[in-house]
């Protein structure tokens, strides 16, 4: 067994290509499953009506169905099912939204009702106007609570992105799957894409595991 | 009506509901306006029905190697925790950059590497279903070490420093002392974990290894019928996940409960 590093610095283009494509497909789903989070989150806060039970529906159910399972709906049945075409990279980007819009809506609502019922009650019972409220006394432990959480989930969604290479998305497993088909070279590409992928999430998990640290040492529970 | 709920109705409750609801709108009308009601009507679930056993057996499968993934990971979670507050260094290192490297990587990746560059270092060509088995093994190894390493280190300090000052060998220390109220506080965590094992299995389904999703692609490809086929298997895969998320969220309020009760 040897491990040639030579292939890999011949193939290196095609590898970065892989980085850019995870990256950008990690970017723009988690720019719209915020949107989308947002949106389902304040549905379920509502308390009432249908808006409220849609959102739970929706919240609950793309965060019950597996995400391979999901990915490969969308892919596969979705454009049968509508006049739409689609290419992989676009439903991989609509099914990965609306994972996140699902994880992220439960992730916003966690850090909301964090938020001290006294320091409410105080705030409405002096009359604080309600948006000075939100920016002063809602957001701001709302985000210090979550942070741990949306770091750990970016990592997830990054760890989600690679279930791409299924649908052939040319993203860092895909590409490392079809060169290693190539040229017989599975260890090393397999393992550069491993690697890849743990240059990417161990600084986030770390950032997560830090910003966790620091909420505990200020006592906010 | 709680304080949240009083300042989201003050800043704009009927707005938000109403957008809702127009937003819904929006969605049916585009859904109903880009249907192809030529496949719609064209649909038929026979094929299912046809292919029951075979679905049913890959229902079977991903239940089995669930379990696998949560018994192995229970039992090597539990050893590789206690081994990581071990007093020895390279050990705790050792268990340490296991537990990392299998969290910060894919289970796809890790899936693919173990059946195509594994058998490069070993020799030892592995059968999709070892590959698939040992990789969610490891996987769940991995993440249930992490578990249970946080309910060790939420067992009061009092605790271990009775253990030590009664002078108990290591053996009783944590069988008796330690793991009992460690391994009660992670039982939720435990059972959310196994259902997203649950819903990992079906990434096994790129080496063919005869789970659910792997017999649907089969069932697919014989009968070109892959909405039919799909939409019924994501839907089994919804109703044992919701069931099993149910039954976990009333394992941790039953938890919540007990645990009141007794401090």
């Amino acid at each position: 067994m040897t491990f040639d590093f030579l292939i890999l610095r011949q193939h290196f283009p095609e590898m970065l290509s892989g980085v850019v494509t995870t990256v950008r497909i990690t970017a723009l789903s988690l720019v719209l499953g915020s949107f989308g989070g947002v949106v389902l989150c304040f549905g379920k806060l509502a308390g009432k009506g249908i808006g409220h039970v849609v959102s739970r529906f929706v919240i609950d159910f793309f965060r019950t169905i597996p995400e391979f399972v999901l990915i490969f709906w969308v892919y596969s049945c979705l454009p049968l099912l509508m006049t739409l075409r689609l290419s992989s990279e676009a439903s991989a980007i609509l099914a990965l939204s609306l994972y996140s819009a699902a994880y992220l809506a439960e992730i916003l609502r966690a850090g909301i009702l964090s938020v001290d019922r006294g320091q409410l009650e105080a705030s409405l019972s002096l009359g604080i106007p309600t948006a000075t409220i939100w920016v002063r006394v809602i957001v701001p432990p709302a985000v210090r609570r979550m942070s741990p959480a949306i770091i750990s989930f970016l990592s997830e969604l990054v760890k989600v992105t690679a279930l791409l290479s299924a649908i052939s998305v040319a993203e860092i497993t895909y590409q490392a799957d079809i060169l290693g088909g190539q040229t017989f070279a599975f260890l090393e590409f397999l393992t550069a894409a491993g690697a890849l992928y743990f240059v990417i999430i161990f600084p986030l998990s770390m950032a997560a595991r830090y910003s966790e640290h620091r909420l505990h040492r200020q006592g906010v529970r | 009506m709680s304080a949240i709920q009083e300042i989201i109705e003050d800043s704009g409750g009927p707005v938000i509901r109403w957008g809702l609801l127009l937003l819904c709108l929006a969605v049916v009308g585009y859904a109903l306006t880009n249907a192809n009601w030529h496949t719609i009507r064209g649909l038929d679930f026979s094929a299912v029905w046809i292919y029951r056993g075979a679905l049913f057996n890959g229902l079977l499968v991903t239940l089995g190697l669930t379990l696998i993934a949560a018994a192995f990971g229970i039992l090597a979670g539990t050893v590789l925790a206690v081994l990581s507050q071990s007093p020895v260094g390279p050990v705790r290192w050792l268990v340490a950059g296991y537990v990392e490297v299998v969290r910060d990587t894919p289970l796809m990746v890790q899936l693919l590497w173990i059946h195509f560059a594994l058998p490069i270092i070993t020799g030892y060509n592995t059968t999709p279903v070892e590959s698939g088995m040992l990789a969610i093994a490891l996987h769940a190894g991995a993440y249930f070490t992490e578990v249970v390493r946080a309910g060790i280190q939420s067992v009061p300090h009092g605790q271990w420093d009775a253990a030590y000052a009664l002078g108990l060998p290591m053996w009783t220390r944590w069988t008796r002392v330690i793991l009992p109220p460690a391994l009660r506080i992670v039982l939720p965590p435990l059972a959310s974990l196994t259902i997203s094992f649950f819903k990992g299995t079906a990434i096994l389904s790129v080496l063919q290894i005869g789970e659910l999703m792997s017999v649907a692609g089969r069932i697919s490809n014989a009968t070109f019928r892959p909405v039919e086929i799909f939409s019924f298997v994501a839907l089994v895969y919804l109703i044992i996940g919701y069931a099993f998320s149910r039954l976990a969220g009333r394992l941790e309020r039953y938890m919540a409960r007990s645990e009141g009760r007794a401090s």
